[in-house]
């Protein structure tokens, strides 16, 4: 039953990222990516992460890619413009595109080998929950956590200096 | 664009939530006067509702005097109209919506009209055809419901004028008092 | 396979009390509410056999007349899309159910019962992850229907609903910061004590909460994604029939479930201010145990739902009293008084929770 639902998530996050690379269309490849995100989040419910697939849904499905449409629609991309036919039959880009793919498969699958994902890995009864998670977070991981924080703020005072930058 | 009233606000009216609650005090206020006023003419009980608006179609308002609805004829008691067909309506008529035909008759009166038109889809309801008559022949009734699809049935004849004097008696009242102020 | 049925029968209580009693006499209960308000008398047409009942057929006048309408996509429109985006809408109103609990837990025939579908660990968070995706809908609906005025007003929508959404997500942690749970069953548990109630202890929360949902929703005065005066519509301009029938019903759930989250967070949840449910049960020591639990469960439902259709009542009349704020007040609302006033609040929950351990 669980190998079921995960094949199914799954083959549909596959199907639908593959449709997202291909689509010319701006608004269907980020609802692709959107399904993508959810098939993820089924993901994560599978493995006891709830408050991770929460998180998933929440921040990337409901903030993110609700930016990404804004300025999608707010530049009014429809798909049909030049600057996205630019993109057929370039040679270059093709093959710079390749070669990413493949590597980034390369050391997929030698990762993959190296950690023998086979064994498994016994959870404890509490895992995933919001308590763990944040305990976690907030103790063996404070540093990565304190900087990630750290460059989101710069971030933003970058966009917000950017943006004030008056026009006239 | 915003445009600059110079309104300057209070600290209490700033933080917006005090007036909030007062614009809602006032709105439930009407909302639980007119809910409780509902249940007694739900139980037909009371007809007179707290509510003032009323079921249109199926009630209707009654006019005070000084409302102008269509302007009729006045039938006299002895059966025909007052009007001696002098034009001065036809005349003074605003919206040019009369059409007089005067004929001579053996009554008192002598002149009658033979044909006497109002074109309600022209009337504008001024009254003015009613102060200016010096029979008090033409008055402005309450009846304001003469909507039409067709313009040709908004022609309204003389027959279709003629309103007998008793229902016209409170307009009647209405404008010898108003009128008689100015001495005509 | 209890269980199974057990849950089979809170999913269809809940589905059948939002989409059979909410949705359509929520129709209803708006024309009549703000008629009183206005003092007019509201619809009152439609009749069956000359019975009008206060105008309570209009809801079946309205789906009849809704399913009997050409269902129109505009020239150029992503037919796809357009006819995706009212259920996008629909679905997220109804899923947030799930984990609002509508009564606390029972022992009947042995079995402890839980009145709420999916008791989650992440309860809040999960009501933010659906709702946030009740964007999409309005998003999808603007732009699919190729009309500017609705591009305009799905533009207005997401922009909206972003700011809205982060303010919300703030506004909240003051209450689980107080109750130390995302769980919503917890939250209301902790209410037993008629001073423990959210209200009593987040207050600003309670009004930030509810100007966020609001703004959430898209009702006046937080309307300008529908605009009627400005944008025609807005986002579901181009809609008819039935299809424009779910975006109103989406609202109108969303209508629901907003009163719910504000009963279960800051209103006490099921409980009835200082009658706990241990005097009750004493009270009906003379039941046995079922009887007095099947009982005990009763007056918490319709004590929930009351506190729920009080604060429907609320939401209408703050929509039929406030006008439509302006685009930047809207904007400066949510950036620069809710966002800060929000952090604020749990920057003194958190100094007082604090003191007091
Ligand atoms: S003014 Fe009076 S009397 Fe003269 S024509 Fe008109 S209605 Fe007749
Ligand atoms: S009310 Fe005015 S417009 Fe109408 S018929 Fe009399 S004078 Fe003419």
């Amino acid at each position: 039953m669980e190998l079921l639902i995960f094949f199914i998530f799954g083959g549909v996050a596959v199907l639908a990222a593959f449709l997202m690379i291909i689509s010319w269309n701006p608004v269907a490849a980020v609802l692709n990516m959107i399904l993508v995100m959810f098939c993820l989040a089924g993901l994560f419910v599978l493995l006891n992460a709830h408050f991770i697939a929460a998180i998933q849904i929440l921040v990337y499905a409901g903030a993110i890619m609700v930016l990404f449409m804004f300025i999608i629609m707010l530049l009014n991309l429809r798909g049909n413009e030049p600057i996205w036919k630019s993109r057929d039959k370039n040679v270059l880009l093709s093959f710079l595109g390749f070669l990413l793919a493949v590597g980034a498969f390369i050391k997929l699958f030698s990762t993959l080998k190296a950690s023998g994902l086979n064994q498994g890995t016994q959870i404890g009864e509490d895992f995933g929950t919001t308590a763990l998670v944040g305990k976690i977070l907030f103790t063996d991981y404070l540093l990565p956590f304190e900087i990630a924080s750290i460059l989101l703020l710069v971030a933003i005072i970058g966009a917000v200096m950017l943006a004030k930058t008056k026009i006239d | 664009m915003i445009v600059n009233r110079n309104i300057t606000m209070t600290w209490w009216e700033r933080i917006y939530l005090p007036e909030i609650f007062r614009g809602i005090s006032v709105t439930s206020n009407h909302f639980f006067r007119n809910l409780i006023g509902f249940i007694p003419a739900l139980l037909n009980k009371d007809k007179k509702r707290k509510i003032f608006t009323l079921y249109y179609p199926d009630e209707k308002v009654e006019f005070p005097p000084a409302y102008r609805g269509r302007p009729v004829l006045v039938v006299d008691e002895n059966g025909t109209e007052r009007c001696v067909a002098c034009g001065l309506c036809e005349i003074v008529c605003p919206a040019k919506c009369i059409e007089i035909q005067p004929d001579e008759t053996e009554l008192e009166k002598e002149r009658y009209p033979k044909s006497f038109s109002i074109n309600m889809a022209r009337c504008i309801f001024c009254g003015f055809c009613e102060e200016v008559c010096p029979k008090e022949a033409i008055v402005m009734s309450d009846e304001c419901e003469i909507a039409d699809l067709d313009r040709n049935k908004m022609f309204y004849k003389k027959d279709q004028l003629l309103i007998s004097k008793n229902k016209l008696q409170k307009r009647l009242n209405y404008i010898k008092e108003i009128y008689g102020k100015w001495n005509y | 396979m209890e269980d199974f049925l057990i849950t089979t029968a809170k999913v269809l209580f809940i589905f059948g009390l939002n989409m059979g009693v909410f949705a359509p006499l929520l129709t209803w209960v708006e024309r009549k509410q703000s008629a009183l308000m206005q003092d007019r008398i509201g619809a009152n047409r439609a009749d069956i056999l000359g019975f009008s009942m206060i105008g309570l057929f209009h809801p079946i006048a309205d789906a009849i007349k809704m399913l009997a309408k050409e269902d129109f996509i505009p020239e150029g429109a992503n037919k796809i899309m357009h006819t995706l985006s009212p259920i996008i809408c629909v679905v997220p109103a109804l899923l947030t159910f799930a984990v609002i609990p509508f009564g606390g837990e029972y022992v009947i025939g042995g079995k402890h019962i839980k009145l709420v579908i999916a008791d989650l660990d992440v309860g809040l968070i999960f009501i933010f992850a659906i709702s946030s995706l009740a964007t999409y809908g309005t998003v999808i609906a603007g732009w699919s229907s190729n009309n500017n005025w609705s591009l305009l007003g799905s533009l207005r929508a997401s922009a909206q609903m972003i700011s809205y959404e982060v303010a919300m997500g703030f506004t909240l942690v003051g209450v689980f910061m107080v109750y130390g749970s995302l769980q919503l069953t917890q939250i209301g548990a902790a209410q037993e004590s008629f001073f423990r109630w959210g209200i009593f202890l987040q207050p600003l929360g309670f009004f930030m909460f509810l100007a966020c949902a609001i703004a959430e929703n898209k009702r006046a005065p937080f309307d300008v994604a529908e605009g009627e005066s400005e944008i025609i519509a807005g986002y579901f301009l181009e809609y008819s029939g039935l299809k424009f029938g779910m975006f109103y019903m989406a609202e109108f759930l969303e209508i629901v479930t907003i009163s719910a989250m504000v009963t279960t967070l800051f209103f006490g949840a099921w409980h009835i201010p200082f009658i706990s449910s241990a005097l009750i049960l004493s009270m009906l020591s003379f039941l046995n145990e079922t009887l007095a639990n099947i009982i005990l469960m009763l007056i918490h439902i319709s004590v929930f739902w009351v506190k729920v259709i009080f604060f429907i009542w609320f939401q209408m009349t703050i929509r039929w009293t406030l006008p439509r704020f302006r685009y930047d007040q809207i904007m400066k609302l949510g950036w620069k008084i809710l966002l800060p006033l929000s952090l604020a609040n749990i920057l003194v929950t958190g100094i007082v929770i604090l003191i007091l351990q």
